[in-house]
């Protein structure tokens, strides 16, 4: 009698737990799902109350924001800034990250929190004197512009990222290979860095992320030529009305590929964000 | 005989030896410098001067303190520090709660964890203009699905984001949808390295599961859940997409936090100088907390 108490008890519990993490997930995609289905709608049926479920699917809205606004454009603009952001970003705080993780040396523990920093500056502090610098070099509404502001970010990201990620692989490698001859770079370039790549590319995907995603440097720093994705959603709210079918057909282009990168790099993210990045 | 006239010569390679850190990092730290060092230099300076997009041209003058008192009797920059703190401690306390219960949730024995784990760290890593425009569409007032099925169950609609007294809540509701999954996965990383001993001593000893809770995993969990609180207040201190696309600091500004209001004042009235004020004063409160918070991180390591 009481085992079987215990064994219905402990089915309950099972059925509790899993219908809550059904309803976490529910709630987590429920939304985005939403923003995908309604992409794919009429514009007369967006708004139609009852909301209407089982529909003929278009390509209207798609076809819409790819041919009316210069979208492959700002695309590559998008891509292009990004990338080039990841790659300056990795170069420079991998080698800092070597840095951290393998000397001991007077004011480390300073220079470290000096690059943590950064990371924790609301952007509208520098967006400010970035607009009037970038004013001076004539330099608003450029790739370059953007570049620069979104090093700001990306570099601590790496430094510390990558720091936890090369304290992962042991030094007793290196130094094996060091008494075999390599010399230290040809240490961290044969042994260490292959061994960090998982920890590297998951640095590099957050990155590109934080780039991909970011809106107010975008938004002040360009004008029609150097916008990025984020900023032509918002193009879709004019004066007069919001084009919620073509933000949904952009929204869902711009989320695609971060949701795929996200779940790609999920195990190291969440490493990774442990280790001091955030949201930027 | 070189090597006997001193005990340490100076060769090249005891040269390259001392200074080879350096080699690594300082590449880095130089961008940093000239990226942010300079631009926040700037920035001071231009908070003393008057900078207007009429006038800039003519010289940028010299104008004291005067930004600073002018903020400091300004009623809409004073809303802009209370909307901000109200926002950052009702967000981050409700995401704090809901992201443990979550973490202990995911933390139970059940099936695909990782699976699950990816599923729920997807809203964390959405671009917050479509997050802001998303629900923007969900909570709107007559077509908004939210209503429709409040509707449904029999609770009247409500006005999200048009009625001064709901939309900071709003406001809060889609930072919780947001970020609650940074919480929970970063507290569920730290539940699983938790020893095991201390709890099967508790279980001996016959301890109730909120005692469990309050007395061994609390304490265990206090550098990681400080760790959160950090990044979650700064992150919330200085947004800024989200809000901007919901409800752009209304209604009546009463979603108007400070990174909004610099907004405004930089680059829709272009007063620079005036903006680079108001974002150092944002600043140095932030960095105050976040060093209070930083501080106890420190002792419990």
């Amino acid at each position: 009698m009481h085992r079987r108490n215990y064994h219905v008890l402990k089915i309950a519990s099972k059925i509790i737990i899993y219908s809550l993490v059904v309803l976490a997930v529910f709630l987590s995609l429920a939304p985005i799902v939403y923003l995908f289905i309604t992409s794919f709608k009429e514009p007369d049926l967006t708004f139609a109350i009852p909301p209407v479920w089982v529909f003929a699917p278009t390509t209207q809205n798609y076809n819409e924001v790819l041919s009316s606004t210069n979208f492959s454009k700002y695309f590559m603009n998008s891509v292009s800034i990004a990338l080039i952001t990841v790659a300056i970003a990795i170069f420079l705080g991998s080698l800092a990250a070597y840095g951290f993780s393998r000397f001991r040396f007077r004011g480390k523990f300073w220079l470290k929190m000096g690059a943590l920093v950064p990371q924790m500056l609301p952007p509208i502090v520098l967006v400010v004197p970035l607009y009037v610098l970038f004013n001076r070099l004539d330099w608003i509404d450029t790739r370059q512009a953007l570049i620069v502001s979104y090093l700001t970010f990306t570099i601590p990201l790496s430094i510390w990222m990558m720091t936890g990620f090369f304290d992962d692989v042991p030094i007793e490698l290196e130094e094996a290979a060091m008494i075999d001859g390599c010399s230290r770079i040809g240490a961290l370039i044969r042994v260490s860095l292959p061994l960090a790549v998982p920890g590297i590319a998951a640095t590099a995907i957050l990155a590109f992320i934080y780039c991909w995603n970011e809106f107010l440097y975008a938004v002040i720093l360009t004008g029609r030529e150097a916008r990025t994705l984020p900023v032509i959603i918002t193009s879709f709210m004019t004066n007069k009305s919001i084009l919620w079918g073509r933000i949904a057909a952009s929204g869902s282009l711009v989320l695609i590929p971060v949701i795929i990168f996200a779940l790609l790099a999920q195990r190291y993210l969440v490493r990774g964000l442990g280790k001091g990045a955030v949201k930027g | 005989m070189a090597l006997t006239h001193s005990k340490r010569p100076w060769t090249f390679h005891r040269f390259i030896r001392k200074f080879e850190p350096f080699f690594f990092i300082s590449p880095a730290f130089i961008v940093l410098i000239i990226i942010l060092l300079y631009p926040l230099g700037y920035a001071l300076w231009l908070s003393f001067h008057t900078w207007t997009l009429r006038t800039f041209k003519q010289g940028i003058p010299f104008s004291d303190i005067q930004n600073y008192t002018q903020l400091f009797s300004n009623p809409d920059f004073l809303n802009a520090l209370r909307i901000t703190l109200t926002f950052v401690v009702c967000a981050v306390t409700i995401e704090l709660i809901l992201g443990m219960g979550l973490a202990l949730l995911l933390n139970q024995d059940i099936k695909a964890r990782g699976f699950l784990r990816a599923l729920i760290l997807i809203p964390m890593m959405c671009t917050n203009v479509v997050i802001g425009l998303m629900w923007r569409l969900l909570l709107n007032y007559q077509y908004g699905l939210v209503n429709y099925y409040l509707g449904q169950i029999g609770i009247l609609p409500v006005e999200w984001l048009s009625s001064p007294q709901v939309a900071m809540w709003s406001v809060i509701l889609v930072d919780i949808w947001n970020t609650t999954s940074f919480v929970a996965l970063m507290l569920l990383a730290g539940l699983q390295t938790l020893p095991d001993e201390p709890y099967e001593a508790a279980k001996i000893d016959g301890a109730s599961s909120i005692q469990t809770f309050t007395y061994l995993t609390l304490p265990f969990l206090k550098p990681i859940i400080l760790v959160v609180l950090l990044w979650r207040f700064i992150d919330t201190f200085r947004i800024f997409d989200v809000i901007y696309l919901l409800t752009a600091g209304g209604p009546a500004r009463v979603t108007e936090t400070i990174s909004i209001y610099v907004y405004r004042y930089g680059f829709q009235s272009f007063n620079l100088g005036v903006a680079a004020a108001a974002s150092f004063i944002m600043m140095l409160i932030m960095l105050v907390f976040a060093a209070l918070i930083s501080r106890s991180i420190g002792k419990e390591e």
